[in-house]
């Protein structure tokens, strides 16, 4: 299952992260449900991958669980490796996943009043992370947080520490969220939908922004959206998942120009593109997610999927490499037509 | 058809904003401001806007779960604006409602079946066997089994649950439905099942849209005119493919390259719009966009640009609310 992860992308350093064979599962009240299963993906130095899937598919559990995250004690890792820098963040202690939490890899979530405490003062919240992995007064700590305000683009800086999240807007908190994320010179970022509440024109100023610091400080990123067209406009690998499996992953051009599973083909096909021609009949995928209790035996797509034959409600398909670095897993990938564009 | 089946004008709906000890109105909070905008029967009007622009609040002036300040809104030539409520019941049959969220829209205490059945019995249609047999029948139209009318709201998925939701819309035969962000809770998936159930219905029962969401390209797909809304103003109005082929308020162009195509690496030019959105309890004076349109001049601060028509004329008419000619 992990043999299609090893890429040979010219274009990237060394690989930071090396998620091997994760599995997550959930011990329920119904019973022990598998959310996570068989996962694994690469980043490397300075590159964005991004996680797509419709809700309920893994891809914040798979997130949550690199950073050990998981809603305790209903949660655990089953199995897996997650390598960072060659340490499996599975097997460490507390003492240094906090490190690594706080100082090597930084997280953004959705909702940034949820992220962010409503009784502190933006200034206190951002100073922690520096009093906390650098040996500095809080004096300097304010000061740095300042200097961070002032990287993300948040106007007045000064007088903004000392205001509370409440009286910031959607976007400018989201701002601070990612401030916080980057306070330590993280070499990994990882940005749940951390444009989803925002609107299409504030949306564009924080993935622009993303973009930006990005290239000036060299972080990974893994961003995780429902969003075909977010992750086009940024990513350089893209991991689709279904039902706590990888569908499909490669770099966007294959995923986006090359499809190979027909959940991903699916998906490209049914949103509606502003150069389709207006009150035609989008495409769509029959059916919906199944439950996590109730998952289908072999491919969990198969009660959905137009090209089903009966070997894809016994044998679950593993994650073939088709070219390169772009697995699929599905039975029939090679007999699938070629793939149209929707849109030329 | 020529008569338009609603037509707004100059439409209003200011809140107050209350404070101090004796919660006195000190300000108003001015979410649609001077709206007109007509519907003909059969064909779909969308609305686009960001958050705070009113577009909502717009929806909900017209079934009137808000009362408006000020202007007209006639349908079928009735003023609804002033109308009491009595004299409202007949029109509220003819416009009906969609909701966003259907978790919310729903009474969780009630079964399928007895939701669907209440337009029935509020308006005092048939007997109670004919009743079931139009939930039975409306079931089905929306696509969900007879077996879903014993069923609670909570049995159901969000893309499930809209369905009931457009069940009970179209229950009593409307002719206008107000959709508001009818899709922008689902997955894609499920997204565009549901953006097909409305088109077809729109088909069979020859239903009017008033489309209300954030997406353009949902909207664009949907509609057949379109209406930017941006702080409580229409900014454009035309057809929809022309207004996305050629559109001419500098608000409407941002926004359009805002939207995150589905195509990697295109490398093509995007205008970020600095800035956010203006309180509607403060706006600026002059035109609404003005601070922050990339080509802002000092007569925008000062007049407000009237809904003028650039090309064609009444229904056909492609309209742009800016001092100049992009």
């Amino acid at each position: 299952m992990t043999s299609t992860a090893t890429s040979n992308s010219p274009t990237g350093g060394e690989v930071l992260l090396d998620v091997q064979d994760l599995a997550v599962e959930f011990d329920t009240e119904a019973g022990l449900v598998r959310a996570v299963d068989g996962v694994s993906f690469q980043i490397r130095a300075g590159q964005t991958l991004g996680i797509v899937g419709e809700s309920g598919c893994g891809k914040s559990v798979t997130a949550l669980s690199i950073l050990r995250l998981l809603p305790r004690p209903m949660g655990h890792i089953a199995a897996g490796r997650i390598l960072f820098r060659g340490q499996d963040l599975t097997q460490v202690s507390d003492d240094v996943i906090h490190k690594v939490r706080t100082g090597q890899i930084g997280m953004i979530f959705q909702e940034p009043m949820t992220a962010l405490n409503p009784v502190h003062r933006i200034g206190k919240q951002l100073s922690e992370a520096f009093l906390l992995h650098q040996d500095v007064t809080p004096r300097t700590a304010l000061e740095r947080s300042v200097e961070v305000l002032k990287k993300v683009g948040i106007p007045s800086p000064e007088i903004r520490v000392s205001e509370y999240p409440h009286q910031l807007s959607g976007g400018m908190r989201q701002r601070v969220v990612i401030a916080m994320a980057l306070a330590c010179k993280p070499a990994l970022v990882i940005a749940d939908e951390p444009t989803t509440a925002l609107d299409v024109t504030i949306q564009a100023q924080i993935l622009e922004l993303m973009k930006e610091l990005q290239e000036e400080m060299g972080m990974s990123i893994i961003l995780i959206t429902h969003d075909l067209g977010v992750i086009a406009e940024t990513c350089d690998d893209v991991l689709v998942m279904y039902a706590g499996r990888v569908a499909e992953q490669g770099n966007s051009e294959d995923i986006f120009h090359r499809p190979a599973h027909p959940y991903t083909r699916g998906l490209l096909e049914s949103i509606p593109r502003l150069e389709y021609p207006r009150k035609t009949k989008l495409r769509t995928i029959d059916g919906m997610v199944p439950g996590l209790l109730d998952m289908p035996a072999g491919c969990r797509f198969n009660n959905r999927c137009g090209y089903r034959v009966d070997r894809c409600s016994v044998e679950a398909p593993v994650v073939e490499a088709c070219a390169g670095a772009h697995g699929v897993s599905c039975h029939r990938w090679r007999e699938l037509p070629a793939w149209k564009e929707p849109v030329s | 058809m020529s008569v338009p089946l609603l037509e707004i004008q100059d439409l209003c709906t200011y809140f107050p904003v209350r404070g101090g000890v004796l919660l006195r109105a000190r300000a108003q909070c001015k979410a649609v401001d001077g709206v007109s905008l007509s519907i003909w029967p059969g064909e779909t009007v969308g609305l686009v806007g960001e958050s705070g622009c009113g577009k909502s609040t717009l929806g909900k002036s017209v079934v009137r779960l808000v009362k408006p300040t000020a202007g007209r809104i006639l349908f079928e030539g009735t003023d609804l604006a002033t109308l009491s409520v009595k004299h409202l019941k007949p029109f509220r049959r003819q416009i009906q409602m969609i909701f966003q969220d259907p978790a919310d829209s729903l009474n969780s205490r009630h079964t399928v079946g007895s939701m669907l059945e209440e337009p029935f019995i509020i308006h005092g249609i048939g007997d109670e066997a004919s009743r079931h047999e139009s939930v039975v029948e409306l079931l089905k139209i929306v696509g969900l089994q007879a077996s879903a009318i014993d069923r609670f709201p909570f049995e159901f998925s969000g893309g499930q649950r809209q369905r009931i939701g457009i069940a009970r819309a179209i229950a009593l035969n409307p002719k206008l439905i107000i959709c508001d962000e009818p899709v922008s809770a689902l997955d894609a998936s499920i997204q565009s099942q549901v953006l097909n159930l409305l088109l077809d219905l729109q088909q069979r029962l020859n239903l009017s849209y008033l489309f209300i969401a954030h997406d353009l390209a949902v909207v664009k797909h949907v509609s057949d005119r379109i209406a930017i809304m941006y702080l409580g103003h229409i900014v454009e109005s035309g057809d929809g493919e022309e207004v996305h082929r050629q559109p001419r308020h500098p608000y409407t162009r941002a926004l359009i390259s805002a939207i995150p195509q589905p195509i990697p690496r295109r490398g093509r030019y995007r205008q970020v719009l600095t800035g956010e959105v203006p309180s509607p309890i403060n706006p600026p004076p002059g035109c609404p966009f003005s601070t922050r349109c990339p080509h802002v001049q000092p007569v925008c601060r000062e007049k407000l640009p009237p809904l003028r028509e650039v090309a064609g004329t009444g229904r056909e008419a492609h309209a742009v609310a800016c001092h100049f000619d992009l």
